[in-house]
């Protein structure tokens, strides 16, 4: 690996021709608010992703949140339903609940599960290799979302909020945190193949500053081009670049001296040198061939393994918050096939998932890192009734399910080896600690330090927040 | 520091002071002191413990009637004796408690609640939710009509003759400054062309100014500067950011997401400031421009893509609504109204039954089908072949219509169709209605069909029918008792005693012996269908009966898999209407609805969940005299609330964000918010002064901003003088103007400008800035798709198009100075450059660096900037650019384009 030495700011500054004199008169306007035009609350518009502390110490530093877009099926992965055999082929005797589409008779889940760890966690069988890491994760079982839509809820999952604008979770946080490395985006959205339903809106910035939106990346281009718009120069010859750079920084220089104490002039110059090493850095975070080999197997083939890799380089670097999606739209929506489609979908993701987990604790990382996986809702205990134009209608499939689904955490403050609530006897509705989206959201903020209801943001009149007038902190998930 | 906090104290204290201190009834001065000041402590410090969710020592301390009771030993305060209080002994740690208990509270806030205590301790009745909008009227600035404040005199300053000058002169008198010297010409000149066309002055340009000495120089230049179209693509682009406009819809399922017709509206707003369009007639027109006397340009009608360009939320219409309450009450009033959808706003005077108001005018005033043509297409033989594929497409539409619609019908009269809704109808008889459309969804009926089976049946059993009334009989007996029933009714029809049952159906009966109420639909399915294929469909079950449903109801007959189809196709039609350049131009207009009908509140902004009704009528606390509307939309009533100059906020709004742009920061420094949480503004009078000056002009925009730009407020150097900078460290007092940084649409604009590209065409549809070959337009034609903004829009800090945008960010990210550095975009204008023919002719290596800086920074180099040059030519010379690459003027070129002097504005 070809890392530069780390540059400090005052040995940046000087670089940058600029000396201390003038360093401490623009942090002492700058921190005082002077020359700073759009006074924005909390936003430090010259340096909007330095590092920031939250309200009170964390372990963990950043996120990767492993998004199964569509709707993985609880009973078939971490919420394993016995009862449901007994009504094979019959109605359960429980009504179903409403959710999207007609269903019918229970229909037991077609995979094994098998106590694994310590904890003795039941897992299927399609997830036996994150399984065995199962004492270093807490599965909450009873969460629930609003309603069995995929839109609203992918929006309610990633933002708070179902249908309107809000921050995603990734903008809070970076908003809240900062990045710790300046020379990355602070956060990053991958998808391989294509972007998730409703697009960016997953990463969107809301009413906060853009700087704060996730940067999205199709990690299935190996073209570091194609991954960070200007990442590289074609238009100058070899090695002129750095000569164009320090001609712009004498001629800044010069008109800086004469306009003295201007922070925005001063952040600008130094843009442009922490540009410059970024196009190093990016190209070296994205590029997964400078792993070693073996770790480069150990995650396996396929789109899924490679983005969980690039994750773990992002936040091996410093990058606050890596959100990776499944593959485009809703992946996970198994309608139909059942059987055949979630063993797939977890075929191609759960080595990698083992590997990441397994590699940031090589690296040192893992108690640092939180890792979220889950989709944006579960999926019926019961088959689905074909309908014309909605389904194959081969009736082995399952509908959409926000009455009670499965989510993990695992990584810093994370109880490892918990079970945290519980749906019914068949799987359908969580019934005991429910753990609403807004909860959860409370509960992954407070890992990161943050009191979700004094972390706020006033736009048009209100002091906005991720849980918007919800959210409690789930004890039981903390370590 | 704490001299200010004193200052601030003293005036609390004035304005509190002889107020009859009854904590019951407390005055409006009162009520704000202690929601401004008081309240904020308690909730910042106390209520966590003593609050809703805890009471520790029973105290409570977020209501009136709890605070009076005290805590489990009594009150804690002795109204007027601070001393004797335990809430005071408490938090100056005093007494038996020292609270709050971890960290002691600042002195400032210690003295807020003694002062507080010592006036009475006014603790309003319930919080700010229920001030009368009178209430808070009296007491907050912006509600208060627009006074015309006397100009003040300056002391030590020589005495302008523009009052601006006099109102931002005297506050800083107030503080022992004044302002900065005029900025040099050159300066002056390069803020007024950004300020007003944004765009730089060329060399020419400014020589000119500088050689002109005449008292009136500057006002040529911004004359000549106002009557240039550029200006309006500069102001309009601002406007835009207001209507938070974009190109597409956002996120509508399998729709289309286009919005072809919105470059009309964008067009009438650069067409209305370029016309200095009445900024009253123009909110008028944006609102309400239908309900106008129809001029002889029917391209006004454009103005209300205001209203209709916002995001579309999964076509949900309360959100839709939420989003155009929004626009226009922050975007010409400044009131968050939007704050109460679910319950009265929090801290402004705007009950919820005022939301649902404007609702009300929303929702009653819908998009028409077909939007109006405002203008033509010159027909030629392109426009010609567009007509014949846009036909084709429709009618692939309208073809499958038809051909669904037979095939449904066939459908509905075949037995097993009959026999389905026969039972649907029976087994849902008496549920309510969404248990009926949930069913409906679930059993795959179609809506329509439904609904007339339903009419038709609920008809036929008033009367005596000889088909039907077995059916109505046997299907409302208990399951159990079906068979008995049935056998019985089949003995009688075998032994001759029931003779009054249709023949059809009796024989059916005898033969097939149902056994279940399924068994005896699926027969009068039979029946029914023999009965259609015999032409007898018509007598037996009527005209427009339920196996007749019209045309009209098709998109009711439709399922999921239908709609999908259609969809798709209308998807294919809309695409091709949106890329087209053929495609003539529409205007997004609402209109009335014609069947009007009054709101109701929607509890907890919940649609579910309805509340009173309440007229249709505009908001209590900026128009008292308002009148509930009956006989229209009330969105014209509306309009003339705002644009009216009574109206406290409109005129105030309008004169701030003016202001902003030309000073680099607002006098409200919350320019869409003037409720009660937002800071007074820096110069009240001024800001007063202003708008009366604007109304008095006729709304005139264009006169605003020549009143405020011959100030010397605006005319003074960006010299930061240190010995102000500290007394005032936001320049709140503008002892120097503030300094600007380029936002993106000045910075691209300009680097066309200088390379010579810029494509100078007004109007007209939005160009993709991002495909190559790279369009020359100015940056405001962009196509912005707010579902997925392009990243060089997010990382310039770019109007989200998502909501209303009251000012932009101003970030310094990496991923600017990338774009400067690295894209194809800039280069080509580095190339460009080098390319003028000035430079290009250039004899010697100081002739063209000459003109490479006249070019770009319409200035000649000092000398050291000329060895600086031609130091870096000469090591650029050494390296060899492959094809495509830059040669060392064009690298020179770049690094100028992308330099600090090019991105401020001082």
């Amino acid at each position: 690996m070809n890392k530069l030495p780390p540059v400090s700011r005052r040995e940046m500054l000087t670089r940058c021709g600029v000396g201390m004199g003038l360093l401490g008169l623009t942090q002492l306007l700058g921190n005082s608010g002077l020359l700073n035009p759009v006074a924005q609350a909390g936003v430090d518009s010259a340096n909007p992703l330095s590092p920031k502390k939250p309200h009170f110490d964390a372990k963990v530093k950043r996120v990767i949140h492993i998004f199964a877009n569509g709707g993985p099926s609880q009973v078939d992965t971490f919420d394993p339903k016995p009862a449901l055999l007994k009504y094979v082929g019959k109605t359960l005797p429980t009504a179903n609940l409403k959710t999207e589409r007609r269903t019918g008779a229970a229909y037991p889940s077609p995979f094994k599960f098998a106590k694994y760890g310590q904890s003795g966690i039941e897992v299927s069988e399609i997830f036996q290799k994150t399984a065995q890491h199962i004492d270093d994760i807490c599965v909450i079982r009873s969460m629930y979302a609003d309603v069995p839509n995929h839109e609203p809820s992918f929006l309610l999952m990633n933002t708070g909020e179902s249908r309107l604008v809000r921050p995603s979770l990734g903008s809070w946080l970076t908003y809240g945190l900062g990045t710790e490395n300046q020379n990355l985006p602070g956060y990053v959205a991958m998808c391989p193949g294509g972007m998730p339903l409703m697009e960016s809106q997953n990463w969107q910035a809301g009413f906060l500053p853009g700087v704060f939106q996730g940067t999205y990346v199709d990690p299935r281009n190996t073209d570091i081009e194609k991954l960070i718009e200007n990442i590289h120069n074609k238009s100058a010859p070899d090695g002129i670049q750095r000569k164009q750079l320090d001609l712009l920084a004498k001629l800044n220089q010069a008109h800086s001296e004469t306009r003295p104490g201007d922070a925005l002039l001063e952040a600008r110059i130094q843009s442009f040198e922490l540009a410059y090493r970024m196009q190093t850095e990016a190209t070296d975070a994205f590029d997964v061939n400078r792993e070693p080999k073996a770790v480069r197997e150990s995650y396996g083939p396929g789109d899924q393994a490679r983005s969980l890799l690039i994750a773990r380089r992002l936040v091996e670097r410093g990058v606050r918050f890596v959100q990776v999606s499944h593959a485009p739209v809703q992946p996970w929506d198994s309608h139909d096939d059942i059987e055949v489609n979630h063993r797939r979908l977890a075929g191609q993701v759960d080595q990698g998932i083992s590997a990441l987990i397994t590699d940031l604790k090589r690296l040192g990382l893992f108690e640092s890192t939180l890792i979220i996986w889950g989709g944006e809702f579960g999926r019926t205990p019961v088959v689905e009734m074909p309908t014309p134009g909605s389904n194959a209608g081969k009736i082995n499939g399952r509908d959409h399910n926000h009455w009670g689904f499965t989510v993990w955490l695992a990584g810093g403050g994370v109880k490892g080896g918990t079970v945290v609530g519980a749906t019914d006897e068949f799987g359908f509705k969580a019934v005991e600690n429910r753990v609403h989206v807004h909860d959860l959201h409370a509960t992954i903020l407070h890992l990161l330090g943050f009191d979700h209801e004094k972390f706020t943001y006033r736009y048009a009149g209100r002091d906005f927040r991720l849980t918007d007038v919800h959210g409690r902190v789930v004890k039981e998930v903390l370590a | 520091m704490r001299q200010l906090l004193s200052t601030a104290i003293l005036c609390c204290l004035f304005a509190t002071n002889g107020v009859a201190a009854d904590p019951a009834k407390p005055t409006a001065e009162a009520v704000e002191f202690f929601e401004k000041k008081v309240r904020p402590v308690l909730v910042e410090h106390c209520t966590s413990c003593h609050g809703e969710k805890k009471q520790q020592s029973g105290l409570r301390l977020d209501n009136a009637t709890d605070f009076l009771k005290g805590n489990d030993d009594g009150p804690v305060v002795i109204a007027g004796d601070p001393a004797k209080s335990k809430l005071i002994q408490s938090v100056r740690r005093e007494g038996d408690y020292a609270m709050p208990p971890n960290k002691p509270l600042s002195a400032g806030a210690v003295a807020v609640l003694t002062e507080w205590v010592k006036i009475g301790a006014p603790f309003p009745a319930t919080n700010t939710t229920n001030i009368t909008p009178e209430a808070a009227s009296r007491s907050h600035w912006a509600f208060q009509p627009v006074r015309e404040p006397a100009i003040p005199v300056t002391k030590n300053s020589p005495d302008f003759a523009n009052p601006i000058d006099r109102f931002v002169v005297a506050k800083l008198e107030g503080q022992g400054s004044t302002l900065a010297p005029i900025a040099e010409k050159r300066t002056l000149i390069r803020r007024a062309y950004f300020d007003l066309i944004g765009m730089p002055p060329t060399f020419d340009d400014i020589t000119a100014f500088e050689q002109d000495s005449s008292p009136s120089a500057f006002e040529k230049v911004i004359d000549k500067l106002l009557t240039s179209p550029q200006y309006g693509e500069r102001w309009g682009r601002y406007w835009l950011d207001i209507a938070r406009y974009a190109d597409t819809k956002g996120y509508v399922f399998q729709e289309n997401r286009d919005y072809p017709f919105a470059y009309t509206y964008r067009d009438y707003v650069i067409r209305a400031f370029n016309d200095d369009k009445p900024y009253d007639r123009f909110i008028l027109e944006q609102l309400a421009a239908d309900k106008l006397p129809p001029g002889d340009d029917n391209r006004t009608l454009a103005a209300m893509g205001f209203l209709t360009v916002g995001r579309r939320f999964s076509n949900n219409i309360h959100d839709i609504i939420d989003d155009r309450i929004d626009v226009t009450t922050r975007g010409f009033m400044g009131l968050t109204v939007q704050c109460a959808r679910c319950h009265d706003h929090k801290f402004d005077p705007i009950p919820i039954a005022d939301y649902y108001s404007l609702y009300g005018i929303f929702s009653n005033s819908p998009e028409p089908k077909e939007l109006p043509l405002i203008g033509k297409v010159a027909r030629t033989k392109d426009s010609i072949a567009y007509e014949a594929e846009l036909a084709k497409r429709q009618q692939a539409v309208t073809d499958f219509r038809t051909k669904r619609h037979a095939e449904i019908l066939v459908e509905l009269r075949g037995k097993e169709s009959i026999a389905k809704y026969l039972l649907g109808v029976a087994q849902l008889a008496g549920k309510d209605r969404q248990a009926v459309q949930a069913a409906v969804r679930d059993q795959v009926l179609r809506p329509a069909a439904f609904a007339r089976w339903q009419t038709y049946l609920t008809e036929t059993a008033k009367k005596p029918s000889s088909v039907f009334d077995t059916w109505f009989a046997l299907s409302k007996l208990p399951e159990k008792e079906f068979l008995t029933a049935i056998d019985k009714l089949i003995v009688e029809l075998e032994d001759g005693t029931e003779t009054s049952i249709d023949r059809y159906i009796m024989a059916a009966l005898i033969e097939s012996n149902p056994k279940s109420l399924k068994d005896l639909a699926a027969l009068y399915g039979n029946v029914l269908a023999n009965a259609c294929e015999r032409k007898g469909l018509r007598n037996i079950l009527g005209v427009d009966g339920p196996l007749d449903v019209p045309f009209t109801e098709v998109d009711r007959l439709f399922d999921r898999a239908d709609r999908d189809k259609q969809t798709a196709l209308q998807k294919k039609l809309d695409a091709f209407t949106a890329s087209s350049p053929f495609t003539p131009p529409r205007a997004m207009v609402v209109n009335d609805a014609p069947n009007l009908s009054d709101p109701v509140v929607f509890l907890r902004g919940n649609p579910n969940n309805p509340g009173p009704q309440t007229p249709r009528q505009f908001l209590q606390i900026t128009t008292p005299t308002r009148k509930p509307v009956t006989n229209s939309s009330g969105r014209l009533e509306m309009a003339n609330a705002i644009a009216s100059p009574d109206n406290p906020l409109t005129a105030r709004v309008m004169v701030n964000r003016v202001w902003m742009y030309h000073f680099g920061k607002p006098l409200v420094v919350t320019p869409s918010d003037f409720g009660l949480r937002s800071e007074p503004p820096s110069h009240p009078e001024l800001l007063d002064w202003l708008a009366k000056r604007f109304v008095e002009d006729g709304w005139s925009v264009k006169k605003l901003h020549k009143r405020m730009m011959l100030s010397a407020a605006y005319r003074q150097s960006s010299q930061l003088r240190p010995e102000f900078a500290q007394a005032d460290p936001e320049n709140r007092l503008l002892s120097h103007i503030n300094r600007r940084r380029l936002d993106f649409e000045a910075l691209r604009d300009s680097m066309l400008q200088v390379s010579g590209k810029l494509d100078r065409t007004l109007y007209g549809r939005s160009v993709d800035l991002f495909a190559k070959p790279y369009s020359s337009r100015r940056t405001v034609y962009a196509s912005i798709d707010r579902q997925n903004l392009p990243a060089t829009f997010r990382s310039f800090d770019f109007a989200s198009p998502d909501q209303h945008t009251p000012q932009r960010f101003q970030t310094t990210v990496p991923q600017q100075s990338l774009f400067m550095m690295n894209s194809p975009f800039v280069a080509e204008q580095a190339k460009a450059v080098v390319a003028r023919p000035e430079v290009l002719w250039s004899m010697t290596t100081a002739e063209r660096i000459k003109r490479i800086y006249h070019a770009i920074l319409s200035r000649d180099p000092t000398p050291d900037e000329g060895k600086l040059a031609v130091e870096f030519l000469t090591l650029a010379q050494e390296t060899k650019p492959s094809a495509g690459q830059l040669n060392p003027a064009e690298l020179f070129a770049q690094v100028l384009l992308i330099s600090n002097e090019f991105a401020f504005v001082d």
